[in-house]
């Protein structure tokens, strides 16, 4: 008897399971919602300490930000760089547990790239959670009675608070692979987070940084990740927009290939070696 | 009947450092080398349901995982479906479903139906064979009420079923399951190996399975591959080995007499606990039902339990067997 089951394959690249991927990502973060709300109302407690801390600057003129006139829009820019830091998933744990834990055969056995699928499970989640906290953000600032970025500089954050997301996705798949070859990935995460921090201008723009330190940290990822998007929301311009894609899409493309080269040789690893 | 799987001198070794004695040692390890496989061969025709069984630590997985492409032999050679798996492991990726009993290919948080959708991508499925083969496989299986619930929401027995489902979907010509009814009650264990015979049959797939549990060899597989040590000791066929290695039982009974005594032929009393008498039944010679009997005339039984012997205990005794040729 000879098989209904005999395999009817057209082999496609592997864009659509990984679009397949991002949409059951967005499902799941969906189907989580009442962590997405709790994440929701931490981005409000967020926000009302930070904003407290920025209109006390700004009121009280505190030394050396004198010279920026509208300190008080450092509030916006924290709330676009909050709005990406609280959309990214922690991707880096998922690779921990798969690598680790023994989930990565079954991925291996699969003729699609796994690496590829992650990433985009991820962008579904961090997807659904950006529009959550962007609707916050905007209920936030109508409630707070400030004033309202024009269309074009919110559709800049938009934009480059999407890729931004990008970035920090990839920034954490960095870190994830280190899985292959350490036992936790932690120490990788912490480094990135804390480069985010100083590099990537998470809580102040870095143009409040000496010349030297504000030059290094807008060629890092970590200013693609955050500060490029946050800064459309003090100094909306069309030169600054273009200018903080072209990092994006820079680092992007490096990221990627970094990912791909540790994935490589972390599955080279487990093939010759049966686990990481 | 052309050939499933053939392999060939198949070895692993693994090597890894460990820390020598003294001070000394911690600064300049030792490396070790374990060969976890050595020097295995053996065919698998087109259709043939085979099983792969051993002691924990006697190479089944590795054995298995090198057979799917996940793990590179460190020397020898194999050829699943035409194919040598760790250098064409994505052109066989879609000619083989895998099912670990103890790792999941759905995802918990989600209905199974989301995982299936996943599939049908990843293995470039067209939407009307997807479709179908669902249908057939959830009719089969008696999936229409649980394809709509989250995972982890599922009973082990259901998810087994879902995971099946999972590596039939894309029509595979060879299924490797590794420990399928792990963890299974009795009524989930005897769906699912029926499951497997039957759909293996009608279809025609070839099945490589390892099992700790006797009865899945007995009752899903014509063949029988004893690995030990990671060389393998016996391969022949379920009747022949069933006649002479899987013809023991135990019966476990717990009564209110301190002891039991059952004097039949074929029937040998093992040490145990007061209370507990644990009987070691030849079916050859006694049958389960007058052992049985025998016990219950005797009066004050609370509980009877019937076990296979342990497969570390069946392995030993064909290990010893052949060691004796």
């Amino acid at each position: 008897m000879r098989s209904t089951l005999s395999p009817a394959v057209a082999e496609r690249g592997p864009l659509a399971a990984a679009a397949e991927a991002f949409r059951l990502g967005a499902a799941q973060t969906l189907s989580g919602w009442p962590v997405l709300i709790g994440r929701c109302l931490f981005y409000v407690l967020l926000m009302v300490v930070l904003s407290g801390l920025w209109d006390k600057v700004a009121a009280e003129r505190v030394a050396g930000l004198a010279q920026h006139a509208r300190v008080e829009t450092f509030v916006l820019y924290v709330g676009a760089t909050e709005w990406i830091t609280l959309s990214i998933p922690a991707l880096h744990l998922k690779f921990e547990d798969d690598i680790r834990g023994g989930a990565l055969d079954v991925h291996l056995l699969r003729p699609k790239p796994y690496l590829l699928q992650a990433v985009a499970q991820c962008c579904g989640w961090a997807f659904v959670r950006m529009l959550a906290l962007g609707a916050t953000a905007l209920a936030m600032l109508n409630l707070s009675g400030r004033a309202w970025p024009s269309l074009q500089a919110l559709a800049f954050i938009g934009v480059l608070g999407v890729f931004g997301a990008l970035v920090g996705v990839l920034l954490y798949a960095l870190a994830g692979l280190g899985a292959f070859w350490a036992r936790r990935v932690l120490p990788f995460q912490l480094i990135v987070q804390k480069l985010m921090f100083i590099l990537g201008g998470l809580f102040a723009p870095i143009t409040l940084y000496p010349p030297i330190l504000r030059r290094i940290g807008a060629a890092s990822p970590f200013a693609a990740h955050l500060y490029w998007a946050g800064v459309q929301a003090i100094r909306p311009s069309l030169r600054l927009f273009l200018t903080g894609l072209a990092w994006q899409a820079l680092w992007v493309v490096l990221l990627s290939l970094a990912c791909a080269g540790l994935w490589a040789a972390g599955v080279r690893k487990v093939l010759r070696a049966g686990a990481a | 009947m052309s050939s499933a799987v053939s392999v060939q001198q198949l070895t692993k070794r693994y090597s890894f450092s460990r820390a020598a004695k003294g001070f000394g040692g911690a600064l300049a390890p030792e490396k070790v080398t374990i060969e976890a496989v050595c020097d295995i061969s053996f065919e698998i025709s087109a259709g043939e349901r085979v099983a792969i069984i051993g002691p924990n630590g006697a190479g089944k997985s590795t054995t298995l995982k090198m057979l799917c492409g996940i793990l590179e032999p460190s020397a020898g050679g194999a050829r699943v479906l035409g194919l040598v798996p760790w250098r064409e492991r994505k052109a066989l990726a879609y000619r083989i479903g895998v099912v670990f009993g103890q790792r999941s290919q759905l995802w918990g948080e989600l209905p199974a139906r989301e995982s299936f959708a996943l599939l049908r991508r990843v293995y470039d499925q067209d939407a009307a064979v997807f479709v179908r083969r669902l249908g057939e496989l959830s009719e089969r299986f008696g999936l229409a009420e649980l394809m709509d619930q989250p995972v982890h929401r599922l009973s082990l027995g259901q998810r087994m079923r879902c995971e099946i489902t999972a590596s039939l979907l894309h029509g595979p010509a060879l299924l490797f399951l590794d420990e399928p009814t792990i963890g299974l009650d009795v009524t989930a264990k005897a769906a699912i190996r029926d499951f497997i015979r039957e759909h293996a049959r009608d279809h025609g797939e070839t099945v490589l399975l390892t099992s700790h549990d006797t009865r899945d060899i007995e009752l899903v597989c014509d063949r029988v591959i004893v690995v030990d040590e990671g060389r393998i000791v016996v391969d022949q066929p379920t009747d022949q080995l069933r006649r002479t290695f899987l013809a023991r039982k135990l019966i476990i009974l717990r009564s209110q007499a301190p002891r039991l005594a059952i004097d039949m032929p074929g029937v040998v009393a093992r040490p145990s606990e007061p209370h507990t008498t644990v009987l070691e039944v030849d079916t050859r010679t006694a049958r389960i039902d007058q052992v049985i009997a025998e016990a219950l005339a005797l009066g004050g039984i609370d509980d009877i339990t019937i076990e296979d012997p342990p497969m570390e205990e069946v392995v030993r005794e064909i290990y010893a067997v052949a060691r004796r040729r």
